[in-house]
């Protein structure tokens, strides 16, 4: 967090007092109320800064004390600007960052309820006449900053072997670290370099129809197709949230929503808010093993009636239903039966059906077949299914932003295909990304064996680690991370006390994605990324190892205390 | 960027561009109830037929069915374009784009730079997720190539640069930061008419056009001259109207007037943007592209002291001064870091790839090679082209506009528009569009006068050739009306010119 060394400049013949008259006294009061707010975590940033963070204890009262604090001012907050604005529900914000550089909130957490952004203010005149950006701005940069806090913090801090064995080490962002040396030598290879007249140029908008003509042949191969796909069905921008943003905006109105079975990709939480207003849904699974659900997390058409007609009372328009397949963050892949009874209970109620199928390539266990919806010989609404895929997460290289959409519907193509301007890829980037596609035969006898191969054994390594420290997972053998149980460290099992234990694997320089972020509806869980190479994920692994038993020392301490006062 | 042809889908006498999405009277458009409650296609300012909006496809909302008709609407000329390319060998007798403002003069150039070895870096940090802000090492270099070109008295700093991938999303992006739903920027007009749709899709934001004249009067000193009382005039004139006026935008050098303005005049515009506590918005995409030395054209960034430098955002890309509208690289320089922070924010949607950065970075940097080759060569090649396309139009007795700026003349052809409406210049467009040359008009730019053109001249010789190869053997004997003929290639012509005669 930097500090501006100044005031701002406060415009001339503007005095306090005239501000003032322009604003309702509960504008003015929020104003107070922000800038307050500001000026507390500033203080907190100080007191870290000055090396209190050292002093775990001291540390820990600190940021006890900054949660209740934060927490009191965001219900003020929230008190003004009802009254400010009426109507505006806000809640305590739930900073937690996470894979695709994306964020995620919790359900139902309003984004004006964030840390606000009118920071580095030195001067309380400037606080009233600096508010330069639209309140949608100013959400906007509010849920960034407090969602990338700890990102940003990784960033600047990284473990390095050599040169910062202290840094963070990232197990949260959901990134494929382990064949960066294949997909390097591969990216320098002669084929990869091309300059056109055409590449330089305006692009149309769906994307290149070089590129587009590969998408369509890769996702037949790799989909299992049984016809060929066409061309004139995909649509190209970069990266799958703008693809997901896209579909939002054309598929629903501001307000409408999205179904998901959560715990979900927060990712599209933050996408669908940000530009397209739309709402998302939860369908609440649950880790419990009951006659009906015979494996945890289980998503059944019972549950998605029952959200859908929920929805429905509360007034909500419903538009669709969103489905990760393999699934994140549980790294579980739905049946092909159980996919159709989804896709018939979506055309029942003719609703769309998004499904991500960003993680397709990374299944690497070798006994799971997934079945992409593309596969499908009769999709029960193919007007009404959308499929998204991108290179971002099965190759590893989440820096080329690069997603797809393929969609039978050609109006929905076409009309996605306006936010091209948008959400385009630079022509040297497609032309890379044909070239790479393209190799079908360096994709299936060199890079598919060898990735599968690392994830397993990264996976293997983890797993033997949460066995024998007795934590419950969730993996199925597909996607880069384990859904972890770390319920048995929390007392009370509270999504504070989740942030807590969140906030000491951070204070232990190990990033993290808690549950909540998933909208995940039990607290404890934790989504913990394998897909890292071995020396780093050992030391990852040291690390979350202290922490628990830290927790655990804690815990056996408060309980002693608990018992003395009884 | 292309310059969208559009039908004449407001009325002329309407100040204000159409909300695209929703209607412009939400105060906090964030909130999803509001907006939930809301008819959508209500109060849609002259937007065609609501029927057609609210019946047809069942698959898309409301919204979608809007940005579709929009899409259609916008895409006709260059989508006509697509399906007929002209191209030397496969298709000689297809269509010729005047309409694109883009550089084609120094491809060989650029590919040769491109192809260089220090271009080919590939590392594990360029490969996975970014700072969303730009690659520090890209931001760094902006900084520095901005302190140089622009002129800048003091260093540019690094922290101040967002990288994005085009000025398109650089538009959507801080519409969407600095404006609410329904609140507008103002706009001196003939301006890049793209831009409605940049800040609409996503943004909900509009504009409020200043409109400008060609004649000269009163304290003009040129053709469509903006002035501090036409600022004022059409901020009062939207306020009146109900509408917010958060910012306004200047285009720097101008499209599609080829124009620059003076530092006096600029100094004069931000003033009064202060004075309103508006945001500027100064896009600066064309900045390296003024090919006459004596235009004089200075950077908002050159200038001593910014009147209100936390309300200056200021816009530079490649596209145009570096001829590769398709690598998608844009930039944001602004001292406000909550604006800076705020379109950051979006930038995860409006990224681009590490490996490009890392050219980018490799590009600016190599001073010698911008100022030894590339920049001499471009403006001899731009110059050479304009001499060329401006020779033919003085022959012709066609007046036109274009000081040395940019890649186009702002031509004026109301002379053939016997009533001078945008019907009858619709018209024409379509005409030059059936004899196979693609030009953009005056409405397209919200120009107010029917009958203005924009023809962008930076093309291959042999294309601006072929567009303009006269039909008749002796050039200086042409009637004036015959004029659209010279856009049309020799064996089209002929067919062509009995259709044409009639209605002038």
């Amino acid at each position: 967090m930097s500090h501006r060394s100044d005031t701002l400049p406060v415009p001339s013949g503007q005095t306090r007092s005239q501000v003032l008259r322009d604003q309702s006294i509960y504008t003015q009061l929020l104003e107070v109320a922000r800038h307050v707010q500001q000026t507390v975590r500033e203080h907190f940033v100080q007191l870290n800064r000055q090396g209190l963070l050292q002093e775990r204890r001291h540390t820990q009262a600190i940021r006890e004390q900054e949660a209740l604090l934060s927490h009191l001012l965001c219900q003020m907050i929230n008190l003004l600007q009802s009254g400010a604005t009426s109507g505006l529900q806000l809640q305590v914000p739930l900073p937690s960052e996470d894979s695709r550089g994306d964020v995620r909130y919790g359900q139902g957490t309003q984004l004006s309820g964030q840390l606000d952004p009118v920071p580095q203010l030195s001067d309380c005149e400037a606080a009233f006449v600096s508010r330069d950006l639209s309140n949608r701005g100013t959400d906007i940069s509010a849920l960034y900053q407090s969602s990338f806090q700890d990102y940003n913090a990784y960033q600047k801090d990284k473990y390095h072997k050599d040169k910062n064995t202290l840094g963070f080490i990232n197990l949260g962002t959901s990134e494929n670290k382990l064949c960066i040396d294949l997909m390097a030598e591969r990216l320098q290879e002669s084929d990869m370099n091309c300059v056109e007249e055409a590449l330089l140029q305006y692009p149309d908008w769906r994307g290149q129809p070089f590129l587009r003509e590969e998408v369509a042949r890769f996702l037949t191969y790799y989909c299992r197709a049984p016809a060929r796909l066409d061309p004139e069905n995909v649509v190209v921008l970069n990266g799958c949230c703008s693809v997901f943003s896209a579909l939002a905006m054309v598929l629903c109105d501001p307000g409408e929503a999205f179904l998901v079975p959560t715990p979900f990709y927060g990712g599209f939480a933050f996408s669908s808010r940000l530009y397209a207003k739309v709402q998302l849904i939860p369908v609440h699974l649950e880790s419990e093993i009951t006659v009906i659900h015979t494996y945890p997390f289980q998503l059944t058409v019972d549950k998605l009636e029952e959200a859908l007609l929920k929805a429905r009372l509360e007034g909500k328009n419903v538009r669709g239903l969103v489905l990760t397949n393999p699934q994140n963050p549980l790294g579980d892949i739905y049946s092909p039966d159980a996919l159709m009874k989804y896709l018939e209970f979506a055309k029942r109620h003719d609703l769309h059906v998004i499904v991500d199928e960003i993680y397709m390539l990374s299944v690497f266990d070798e006994s799971i077949t997934f079945h992409s919806v593309l596969s499908m010989t009769s999709l029960p609404d193919r007007s009404r299914t959308h499929v998204i895929w991108g290179t971002s997460k099965d190759f590893g290289i989440s820096g080329f932003r690069f997603g797809a959409l393929y969609t039978h519907n050609k109006e929905v193509a076409s009309v996605v295909s306006a936010f091209g301007y948008l959400h385009s890829i630079s022509g040297i980037t497609q032309h890379k990304l044909c070239q790479l596609l393209q190799n079908t035969e360096w994709i299936d006898k060199v890079y598919l064996p060898t990735n599968r191969f690392r994830l397993r054994e990264a996976h293997k390594y983890v797993t033997a680690k949460l066995k024998a420290l007795e934590i419950p997972f969730h993996n199925r053998g597909s996607g880069l991370y384990v859904w972890i149980n770390l319920k048995k460290y929390l007392d009370p099992c509270t999504f504070e006390e989740e942030q807590l234990l969140y906030r000491r694997f951070l204070d232990h320089k190990l990033l993290l994605s808690c549950g909540k972020a998933y909208m995940c509806k039990e607290p404890g869980w934790f989504r913990l990324i394998f897909a890292d190479e071995l020396p780093r994920l050992k030391l990852a692994m040291r690390r979350f190892c202290e922490v628990l038993e830290e927790q655990k020392q804690d815990l056996i301490v408060k309980q002693l205390e608990d018992a003395m006062r009884e | 960027m292309f310059t969208l042809p559009q039908k004449n889908f407001r009325a002329p006498t309407t100040c204000l561009g159409p909300t695209c999405m929703q209607d412009m009277d939400s105060s906090h458009g964030d909130d999803l109830e509001g907006e939930c409650s809301r008819k959508v296609d209500q109060k849609l300012p002259g937007v065609g037929d609501p029927a057609m909006l609210s019946s047809g496809t069942s698959y898309l909302s409301s919204r979608g069915r809007m940005i579709k008709w929009f899409w259609d609407l916008a895409e006709e000329g260059y989508r006509t374009y697509h399906m007929d390319e002209y191209d030397e060998d496969k298709n000689p007798s297809g269509i010729i784009n005047f309409g694109t403002s883009e550089n084609k003069l120094c491809f060989d150039l650029l590919s040769r730079r491109l192809s260089q070895s220090d271009m080919q870096w590939v590392e594990p940090s360029l490969l996975q997720y970014p700072d969303w802000r730009g690659h520090l090492f890209l931001r760094e270099e902006i900084a520095k190539f901005l302190t140089f070109y622009c002129k800048s008295p003091v260093p540019l700093r690094p922290e101040n640069v967002v990288v994005l991938n085009g000025g398109a999303s650089l538009f959507s992006a801080l519409a969407t930061v600095l404006c609410e739903v329904g609140e507008a920027f103002l706009i001196p007009t003939p301006y890049y008419g793209a831009i409605t749709q940049h800040v609409c899709l996503y943004g909900n934001v509009r504009l409020a056009y200043v409109y400008l004249d060609s004649e000269v009067t009163g304290l003009d000193t040129r053709p469509f001259q903006l002035t501090v009382e036409k600022l004022e005039m059409a901020l009062r004139e939207a306020y009146s109207e109900g509408v917010k006026v958060k910012g306004v935008i200047l285009i720097n050098p101008q499209n599609p007037l080829g124009d620059v303005y003076s530092p006096e005049e600029l100094q004069e515009y931000l003033v009064f943007a202060k004075r309103h506590k508006l945001h500027v918005i100064v896009d600066e995409v064309y900045m390296l592209s003024v090919f006459e030395e004596s235009v004089g054209y200075r950077s908002v960034l050159s200038l001593e002291r910014l009147p209100d430098p936390q309300r200056t955002h200021v816009m530079w890309a490649t596209s145009k001064d570096f001829g590769m509208s398709g690598l998608r690289f844009a930039t944001l320089y602004t001292e406000n870091q909550d604006v800076a922070t705020a379109v950051a924010s979006l930038c995860r949607y409006h990224g681009l790839s590490g490996l490009v950065q890392y050219q980018m970075a490799q590009l600016l940097r190599d001073r010698d090679w911008i100022n030894q080759v590339y920049l001499p060569e471009n403006h001899a090649r731009l110059k050479a082209a304009h001499t060329y396309v401006s020779e033919e139009l003085r022959a012709l007795g066609i007046p036109f506009l274009s000081r040395g700026a940019g890649f186009f003349i702002w031509v004026d052809l109301r002379k053939y528009l016997p009533k001078g409406t945008f019907e009858e210049e619709m018209l024409l467009w379509r005409r030059f569009l059936d004899n196979k040359v693609l030009l953009s008009f005056g409405k397209a730019f919200e120009c107010k006068e029917p009958g203005w053109f924009r023809f962008v001249f930076s093309d291959q010789a042999h294309r601006l050739r072929l567009g303009e190869q006269p039909t008749f053997p002796a050039q200086s004997s042409l009637q004036p009306s015959l004029w659209p003929l010279l856009f049309v290639p020799t064996h089209h012509a002929i067919g062509a010119s009995r259709p044409l005669a009639s209605p002038f």
